[in-house]
């Protein structure tokens, strides 16, 4: 009857939960340490920040202490051009650091290595900013990309930087994130091709490295739409996203997406305020044969959360 | 009257106290848990139906449904059996009803500011785990520990030798999702990241079902079932197993939720083999629930709370065969993150699990309560809105779930999956919606009981006696 | 908490317990609910055994894979040769291939040929990466690369590590997983005799009035 001996009883489930728990905690936990960043881990992780969702930096989970991912086409310090133009990832002043600059064992071997050494990520500072770089190198034989802090290897200042590419070059990931957390956008799009089945439609799965240094991952697990990690290589344009988002009916008629004209906020790129009930109108007339052309979708404004989250979309995934 | 209790002397507090508010708010939270639902279901098959702002937009409303639905209604369903049950069980009263009644009222507040943080978008981004972790640290201390304590202390106050299976489930249940909450957070405490977070976010979500949900609707059922047929539980032997089968296989296949991830392969196949292991609880659960309703199965049409009990136990097979084997290697990559897997999820809170809190919930609150229930007309209604709403629900999603797992294998335009499942998301919110009407007629029904429903005499239980409307 | 070994598959524990344990269920009314000593059904202990069988064949990783590099070998070998040059429409040519590699290949390698037929234009695109891939350059062989349509791509697979130290890009049939799994159901399996063999035997039925 050691059902009812309750001491006996007690200790079995402590140590039965426990073997459990220390083989699926445990147990992985090393393989997942062995992973080795691979550029897309290393892109996605500088270009996100600390972390996206609820945090110390973002308590509204509006997308602000984020980095800014920029393309730069000369370099920001010597003016000297840079082609074909890389990303350089901007943290200004107080934007807390990606995960692996300040845990680089989080980097995987090689990557870690590389980054400290010749990439000099444990120079740089939270408290004056710091622009990162994905440089290529050599280890052990083996091609590893590592994270280089170029504000020490380069000079280059996150002012000058952002000042250099302007607003036309500079892209809002981490807040375009930001936003596909919290509007729910994951609840029906993933973010993960699945192994045996997507390729061709979907794209390539991703490796183990490509997560390196991401929080949250949002993979999503019920997929009412299509998977978008690659979306960037199937649909690259500005304009489709932008009236997509506004109203999806507008480009896909049989899309069940909601309107997200709510991202743009009150005004448009020009500084108009923009009359969503006046649209709506127009575009009901549309749908009933009384106008030939859907009303044009308001141009969003430069700091608007739609911008943010087109930048992502067409910068992230790809 | 629940300020006024929160304050009293614990001995000045009528015994119950904490059962009935626990037992009306589980059903509040059901009622908002499945109108949300409907909500939703209504704008998947109408995404044009109210739009224009981000309060009412799928995205914002999606997870407040799951999260009212699995911490409102399931788990303080849950927190209302245990109230009543654990002490019942071991022939004592409950070892405090104040802080019964202090853990309702900290659940209903941690619970609705939780939402409401959700509902504004302020989440941690992770599913089943939304909420953010000042909001779960409430949860693990304000809600779980108390009513862990309760639970615990009732048992070592008991009155028996022996303690029942149902008792056993409720402490090591409590203790083990304590435990698997505070796991659960560590990526948002200590900022984990990558792979590491995505598992554990799954890690969390398969633990949260595997090791609370359902275990302890299954251990309400080794109340109720003996209990309103007053036949002795088939066998202590079956229990056994059930239990020991729980702990060691449910607790360790969460990575088969990630089947189509890099994980490593050896995971994949330790947590796929364990997954299909799951069977042995099931069955010898059903097994054990079945067997003990021998000679009393005309209850199952004459006795509502017995009929609400079996449905549950019932749609425990198609759960458990489905859960067994659609996270294999053979079958996952067929129907992995489509509509089957929502109807899955939906057969095991709404059918299984939900059928056995609702028989409990009834059971317990005319047994609180003293007084007998309203009307037996409403209480089937309730029960064919229920089970036929959910039918159409759990058929539909099937269905939509192996026309999408067919459009990835076979590569179609996603947009031409959308168009064919366009039938089954309105089947989905029709029966969605019946499933919320059920609902709102069970509030009242059981509003009106507190209210009028007859006395029920000392030493009597409700269900022997006769209807009166 | 007297073990008695002498009748292992009738009771673990020994008369005194047995009663104590039978005199208890009989006394004793939790909440006016009592427990009976049935034994766990045939059928329930057949279905136990069922599972446990299906539980390891039904997630070796047999169906709904895509076809990797490997299987088509033969095909790319077979294209260069003479009579395949000879043949006039790239479906004669696929033709002749497909019946000729499917007639060399084993049954496992059959099955996968049938499930993953391949265009001729396919082949064309694909044969030079498998040339290379055969050739040595980089350390996967090409049962880790897949076939996608008309080019390859490595799998992410994380399976067992390899002699070289990196990790195979494909499924395993047994890796540390499965292993696992058998000491768990071992453990199980030897600790629920245990428990209840502990109790009173099946045939001793407590009075429950």
């Amino acid at each position: 009857m050691a059902f009812r001996r309750h001491k006996f009883g007690s200790a079995g489930i402590g140590l039965m939960f426990g073997f459990s728990m220390c083989i699926t905690l445990f147990g992985p936990s090393n393989d997942f340490r062995s992973g080795v960043s691979t550029w897309v881990g290393l892109d996605k992780q500088l270009s996100l920040g600390r972390v996206i969702g609820f945090s110390y930096e973002d308590p509204t989970v509006s997308g602000d202490g984020k980095p800014i991912t920029v393309i730069l086409n000369k370099d920001p310090k010597t003016g000297v051009a840079i082609d074909p133009p890389i990303r350089a990832y901007v943290y200004k002043p107080g934007v807390k650091f990606s995960p692996g600059v300040n845990h680089p064992e989080l980097l995987g071997p090689g990557v870690e290595d590389l980054s400290m050494r010749d990439g000099k990520i444990s120079s740089a500072s939270m408290s004056s900013g710091a622009v990162f770089t994905v440089s290529k190198g050599v280890f052990n034989d083996e091609e590893v990309d590592y994270i280089e802090n170029a504000s020490a290897t380069r000079g280059w200042t996150p002012d000058k930087t952002l000042r250099t590419a302007g607003d036309a070059n500079s892209r809002y990931v981490g807040k375009g994130k930001t936003i596909y957390i919290s509007e729910g956008c994951w609840w029906c799009h993933t973010l993960l091709p699945e192994q045996t089945q997507d390729w061709q439609m979907f794209g390539q799965p991703p490796f183990l490295g490509d997560f390196n240094g991401e929080m949250p991952t949002a993979f999503g697990s019920d997929r009412k739409a299509p998977d978008i990690l690659h979306v960037a290589s199937r649909n690259s344009s500005r304009e489709w996203m932008t009236m997509h988002f506004f109203n999806p009916r507008l480009v896909q008629p049989n899309s069940i997406m909601p309107r997200f004209d709510y991202l743009w906020g009150k005004q448009d790129a020009n500084g108009n305020s923009i009359d969503f009930a006046k649209w709506r109108a127009d575009y009901s007339d549309y749908l009933h044969g009384k106008r030939i052309y859907a009303p044009e979708v308001p141009e969003p404004a430069r700091d608007s959360e739609v911008r943010a989250l087109i930048d992502w979309i067409l910068t992230s995934l790809k | 009257m629940l300020m006024k209790y929160l304050f009293a002397k614990n001995d000045e507090i009528p015994a119950g106290s904490a059962t009935i508010f626990f037992g009306f708010s589980s059903i509040f939270w059901f009622v908002v848990g499945t109108g949300l639902g409907s909500f939703n279901a209504a704008k998947l098959a109408f995404p044009d139906w109210v739009t224009g702002t981000e309060l009412f937009a799928f995205g914002h409303m999606r997870q407040v449904h799951v999260l009212a639905v699995i911490i409102g209604w399931i788990s303080m369903a849950f927190g209302m059996t245990m109230m009543y049950m654990t002490p019942a069980l071991g022939n004592t009263k409950l070892w405090s009803e104040k802080l019964g009644l202090w853990t309702v009222f900290l659940w209903n507040i941690g619970l609705s500011l939780g939402l409401l943080l959700l509902w504004m978008g302020i989440t941690s981004g992770r599913e089943y785990n939304d909420l953010i972790w000042p909001i779960d640290l409430v949860v693990i201390f304000g809600v779980l520990l108390p009513l862990g304590i309760n639970v615990w202390m009732t048992i070592a106050h008991r009155k028996t030798q022996g303690i029942y299976i149902t008792n056993w489930f409720f402490g090591a249940c409590i203790f083990m999702v304590m435990i698997v909450f505070l796991v659960g957070q560590s990526p948002e405490l200590f900022n984990l990241t990558g792979l590491t977070e995505a598992y554990l976010t799954f890690w969390f979500a398969h633990n949260v079902l595997g090791l609370w949900i359902t275990p302890v609707a299954a251990a309400i059922a080794y109340y109720t079932i003996p209990k309103l047929t007053g036949n002795p539980l088939y066998s202590h032997r079956i229990g056994h197993l059930h239990f020991w089968a729980i702990i060691v296989f449910y607790s360790t296949p969460a990575s088969h939720h990630l089947m189509s991830a890099p994980l490593p392969e050896w995971l994949k196949s330790f947590a796929s083999v364990e997954g299909v292991l799951i069977l042995i609880p099931a069955v010898a659960f059903v097994a054990n629930i079945l067997l003990t309703m021998k000679g009393k199965w005309t209850m199952f049409v004459e006795n509502v709370e017995t009929k609400f009990s079996i449905t549950g136990v019932l749609l425990a097979i198609p759960l458990n065969m489905q859960g067994g084997f659609q996270q294999t290697r053979a079958i996952n990559w067929y129907v992995h993150g489509t509509g089957w897997i929502v109807a899955h999820a939906h057969l095991a809170l709404l059918g299984m699990s939900s059928f056995l809190e609702a028989a409990a919930v009834y059971f317990g609150l005319q047994q609180m309560l003293r007084r007998k229930l309203y009307s037996l007309t409403l209480a089937n209604l309730h029960y064919w809105f229920f089970i036929v709403g959910f039918c159409i629900y759990w058929i539909s999603m099937t269905i939509a779930g192996l026309i999408q797992g067919a459009g990835k294998i076979y590569e179609v335009p996603y947009i031409d999956v959308v168009v064919a499942e366009h039938p089954y998301m309105i089947a989905r919110w029709v029966g969605g919606t019946m499933v919320f009407t059920g609902n709102v007629v069970w509030l009242f029904n059981m509003w009106m009981t507190a209210r009028e429903g007859t006395l029920v005499p000392e030493g009597r239980y409700a269900h022997e006696l006769a209807y009166e409307r | 908490m007297a073990f008695k070994m002498d009748q292992p598959l009738y009771s673990l524990s020994d008369e005194a317990e047995q009663k104590e344990i039978l005199a208890l269920w009989e006394k004793e009314k939790h909440g006016g609910l009592s427990e009976g000593n049935n034994r766990i059904p045939f059928p329930i202990t057949f279905l136990l055994g069922l599972i446990i069988l299906t539980a390891f064949m039904i997630t070796m990783p047999i169906w709904g894979q895509r076809p990797t590099a490997d299987i088509y070998v033969d095909y790319v070998a077979l294209m260069d040769s003479a009579e395949v040059q000879s043949m006039a429409t790239p479906e004669e040519k696929m033709n002749y291939i497909a019946k000729t590699a499917y007639a060399k290949a084993d049954a496992r390698r059959q099955g996968a040929l049938e499930r993953h037929p391949l265009a001729w234009d396919d082949l064309l695109n694909i044969a030079p990466q498998i040339k290379e891939i055969q050739s040595g350059k980089g350390k996967y062989p090409l049962d880790n690369y897949n076939v996608l349509g008309d080019r390859i791509a490595l799998a992410n697979f994380e399976g067992n590590f390899t002699e070289g130290g990196y990790r195979e890009r494909k499924q395993p049939w047994w890796d540390l997983g499965y292993t696992i799994d058998v000491f768990y159901v071992s453990y199980f399996l030897i600790t629920m005799v245990i428990v209840i063999k502990r109790l009173p035997h099946f045939s001793r039925k407590p009075n429950l009035g």
